[in-house]
């Protein structure tokens, strides 16, 4: 391992302990339920810094596999709610309003909560794999994959609320059951579910650091670079993308879960084009190219929203402030926050390096020296 | 007969609007390489343009036809000036801030002029009914079929007979070669930038006594415009001209046979196939390189 | 000697109708360093690109070591043994020398391989050997994109070598190079010779000149001669097609 991802590494562990040791001091069920959403929210970050800042797949739709694990989420915990939410027969409120009289199909195995979970993950992954397969195959890149992902995105939406009687419509999943795991239950408003996000997010962060830097990471990168050069040297360029497709989608949609979990409902509005397009904005103002610092750019970005959504003016100007700084940070910190920092750091690095070379010139004059190289 | 000649009539009539957004749309894609994801706003702010004429200076919407051209095409300019110039190495990230700017005019229509819906006047001598082959069709959209028809004839006639359009076709078929035979790709860049937002304002100003006028309107136009470029391809006006007529009549009968959503979805569906399996358009033959 | 290991048969390319490549038939035994010489337009680049797959044959077929690959797709086709050098050099200009020759071993394409290896394995001693023979080992943590371009064209040669395929296809290798380095990628080739098989598209005749042993010449996306340096030169046809570009020195 270079000494540089070590360096990376220790920043990484030192922000999630950081992160996992805040309800140690704070003691506010309140303030912990809103941390615990700017971390799902930050998960979401890191799922899209993956596809777009290593694979240069700008996923517009990022909140489709959101979505798809936020509903499975609440279809798990909609049924857990029997009787109390739902019918003598079991069946969820909305769906005796829309005169269903029998669980669907679809609707069945989520009586299973591990294999909600399971649905959680596979399910948002299979979308990514199947729409990544569609794009990759067909050589369909940048602007043009950029437009597919946000189409595929409102498509699906249109889809969750047209289909009423089965999805709840405009008015999502609610009324949920917590979440619980073996008896232990997950209050929305407790230490119990803030260590569970944070603890997801380390995970997510550190699988998604230790894809990046494996070789296979590094053709991914490369791929961003130069599609073509990476296809004649033997790799299947798409297979590539449709990977790392499917693990961006695999973490969105644990964060997906998570977020019904924190938030106690499921609604279309998770597949819109308002959070996907927030989610482009907090990774391009943290840096698209590092994960650590498109999940900081979400949590900075939805920290401040809420900070300043507290007053009523600031509300209304929130969206302006935001298009604004989004179009400032394109123009001019394309790296984000993190590309700033980094070549800040890069600088210092290299005069350190330059003033060792040039000391350890000066102990070795009389030597031959390679001046050819330092043009 | 003359439920046919109405349902025609009333594909024409959205496929006009489609043209007309759809045109500034192809001309900047296909001259500057921007999907411009505002372009809907365009259309909006042209439309509380009109409102904002009309209910601050009491000017008709005719009358206003010319200005608010003017009016958009200054923003449009101002918009290729102070953003888009700077980001023409990365095509992507021009989505990036074009959306970015969408998201800023939406906003700012609403803190200004407020959320609430607005209402445009329709041209007095034009809101009468006129009978064509037994079917009743409003005067006034078909004055927005034969504007939207003239506005493309005068497009037509820059692109094909002027100097200016000459090096816009030039610069469509290859950015790289045009400029090196010493066009100033940056000057036509902003000129098709303006003449694109001023297009569009046209067309969110002629819509705007139809449907009301809110500042979330332009998404759905900007969609619908995106499936004509990306249908009638960018390298011929004819293009974006055949494929407004196919999608206008297209969804004339589809929002009058099935229901909305499924409707919209099909559009979209239809966008991505295309994308995926014709990228270059159905009206071209383009050899892809 | 055995069958050719690479054999071009009545291969035809055209792009909507504009025919790039008519009829070309040109086969190449393994261990030879064959030049690929024409005027503008003579479809050179084209031979590459349908041998390596980027552009596909509209009939006619192109056979490896007696498999037909012309149906292949390209990361197919470079798995059985070809490696291309582009025209303009294609490196990965955001990563470094270092993490770019680690790509360029792709002896183990597969995602799920390359997922579980991490840092440099057994790779780096081949690294630093291909660093060093094209001059790069004291750059390999310089960002590809901070390279001259004549230490850019050398980096996608070794990126190449890396990769260790059994034919080289090589397009314009010393474009925008000054003489010297011209001189030292001659020296590269040469000794390339034997171990792999070698097809240079080249303008520089002097270059040409250094290297070949036998030469092609296409025109108008046919064959038109084949020889050595000497045969081609004397050759009436090859004359004829290069009137109009000033004779074949400065093509």
């Amino acid at each position: 391992m270079s000494g540089k991802t070590k360096t990376e590494m220790a920043i990484y562990a030192v922000v999630c302990l950081a992160i996992l040791l805040v309800p140690v001091f704070l003691d506010d069920a309140f303030l912990l339920n809103k941390y615990a959403r700017y971390l799902v929210l930050g998960m979401l970050a890191v799922a899209l810094s993956l596809s777009w800042g290593y694979a240069g797949i700008l996923n517009l739709g990022q909140a489709t596999t959101f979505g798809l694990g936020s509903y499975c989420m609440a279809m798990a915990l909609k049924l857990k709610t029997i009787p109390v939410h739902t019918g003598s027969d079991g069946l969820p409120d909305f769906m005796v309003w829309n005169n269903v009289t029998e669980l669907p199909w679809f609707w069945k195995p989520f009586y299973s909560m591990s294999v909600g979970v399971a649905a959680g993950i596979l399910i948002p992954a299979l979308f990514a794999a199947l729409l990544g397969w569609f794009m990759f195959r067909g050589r369909v890149t940048g602007v043009y994959a950029a437009i597919t992902t946000l189409a595929a995105m409102v498509v699906v939406q249109l889809l969750i609320i047209d289909q009423q009687a089965y999805t709840g419509g405009f008015n999502g999943i609610t009324d949920l059951a917590q979440f619980d795991v073996a008896g232990f239950a997950f209050d929305a408003y407790g230490p119990a579910i803030y260590y569970l996000v944070a603890i997801c997010l380390t995970a997510s962060l550190f699988i998604a650091f230790a894809i990046t830097k494996s070789k296979a990471g590094l053709i991914v990168q490369a791929i961003r670079d130069e599609e073509d050069r990476v296809r004649f040297f033997g790799y299947d360029v798409a297979l590539y993308k449709i990977f790392v497709f499917s693990v961006s989608g695999a973490i969105a949609g644990v964060a997906g879960m998570l977020y019904t979990i924190v938030m106690e409902f499921a609604s279309p509005t998770f597949l819109g084009v308002p959070i996907s397009l927030s989610v482009v904005i907090w990774v391009a103002v943290g840096g698209r190219q590092s994960l650590l610092g498109a999940m900081l750019g979400a949590l900075i970005v939805t920290g401040m929203q809420g900070a300043l959504s507290e007053s009523e003016t600031f509300l209304d100007s929130w969206t302006l402030i935001m298009g604004l700084l989004f179009v400032l940070v394109v123009l001019f910190l394309p790296k984000g926050i993190a590309g700033a920092v980094e070549t800040i750091a890069g600088r210092f690095e290299r005069r350190r390096t330059l003033a060792r070379r040039q000391s350890r010139r000066a102990d070795t004059v009389g030597e031959a020296p390679r001046l050819e190289r330092l043009s | 007969m003359d439920i046919v000649v109405s349902q025609l009539m009333t594909g024409l009539s959205i496929a006009s609007i489609l043209m007309l957004v759809a045109l500034g749309l192809a001309i900047i894609y296909g001259v500057t390489g921007v999907i411009n994801l505002a372009h809907g706003e365009f259309v909006m702010l042209g439309a509380y343009v009109a409102w904002a004429l009309q209910a601050e200076f009491g000017m008709g919407l005719l009358a206003s036809l010319v200005p608010i051209f003017l009016i958009m095409a200054a923003v449009g300019w101002l918009v290729e000036v102070l953003v888009i110039s700077r980001l023409y190495g990365r095509l992507l990230d021009t989505i990036l801030a074009t959306w970015g700017i969408g998201v800023m005019a939406q906003q700012a229509v609403r803190l200004v002029v407020g959320g609430e819906l607005r209402y445009v006047q329709m041209p007095e001598s034009l809101s009468k009914s006129v009978t064509i082959l037994g079917a009743t069709d409003s005067a006034y959209r078909l004055f927005i079929l034969f504007v939207a028809l003239a506005l493309f004839g005068v497009t037509w006639v820059i692109y094909r007979y002027t100097n200016f359009g000459l090096k816009l076709r030039a610069i469509t078929q290859n950015r790289a070669v045009a400029s090196s035979f010493g066009i100033n790709t940056s000057r036509i860049y902003r000129l098709t930038f303006a003449y694109g937002a001023g297009m569009a304002g046209l067309a969110g100003a002629l819509v705007s006594p139809l449907k009301s006028v809110s500042p979330e309107m332009g998404t759905t136009y900007v969609v619908d415009a995106f499936m004509v470029v990306v249908l009638g391809g960018t390298q011929s006006l004819m293009g974006t001209l055949a494929s407004s007529g196919i999608l206008g009549e297209l969804s004339g009968y589809l929002a009058f046979y099935s229901n909305d959503t499924i409707a919209k979805a099909l559009v979209l569906v239809a966008i991505v196939a295309l994308i995926r399996f014709r990228p270059q358009g159905l009206f071209t033959a383009h050899a892809r390189t | 000697m055995s069958s050719p290991q690479l054999v071009i048969d009545q291969a035809r390319v055209s792009f909507s109708g504009f025919v790039a490549v008519s009829d070309l038939t040109l086969s190449v035994g393994q261990g030879e360093l064959r030049c690929l010489i024409g005027p503008n337009g003579a479809g050179k680049t084209t031979a590459l690109d349908l041998i390596c797959g980027k552009t596909r044959l509209a009939s006619g077929a192109v056979r490896f070591q007696d498999k037909p690959i012309h149906r292949l797709s390209e990361h197919a086709i470079a798995r059985a043994g070809i490696g291309r050098k582009f025209q303009v050099p294609s490196v990965f200009r955001d990563l470094s020398v270092w993490d770019n020759l680690h790509i360029g071993r792709s002896a183990r394409p597969g995602v799920l391989s390359n997922l579980l290896s991490f840092g440099q394995g057994d790779d780096k001693v081949e690294i630093e050997r291909l660093a060093e023979l094209v001059g790069l080992e004291n750059d390999l943590k310089t960002p590809a994109a901070h390279l001259s371009h004549g230490q850019t064209q050398w980096l996608e040669i070794a990126l190449i070598l890396a990769q260790n395929p059994l034919l080289i296809l090589i397009d314009e290798p010393t474009a925008g190079m000054t003489q010297q380095e011209t001189k030292k990628t001659a020296e590269l080739f040469c000794g390339l010779r034997g171990k792999h098989t070698l097809i240079v598209v080249e303008h520089d005749m002097g270059f040409v000149r250094d290297i070949a042993e036998t030469i092609s010449v296409m025109h108008q996306g046919k064959l038109l001669a084949e020889g050595t340096i000497g045969e081609i030169e004397a050759n009436q046809a090859v004359r004829d097609a290069y009137l109009g570009s000033g004779g074949i020195g400065h093509a």
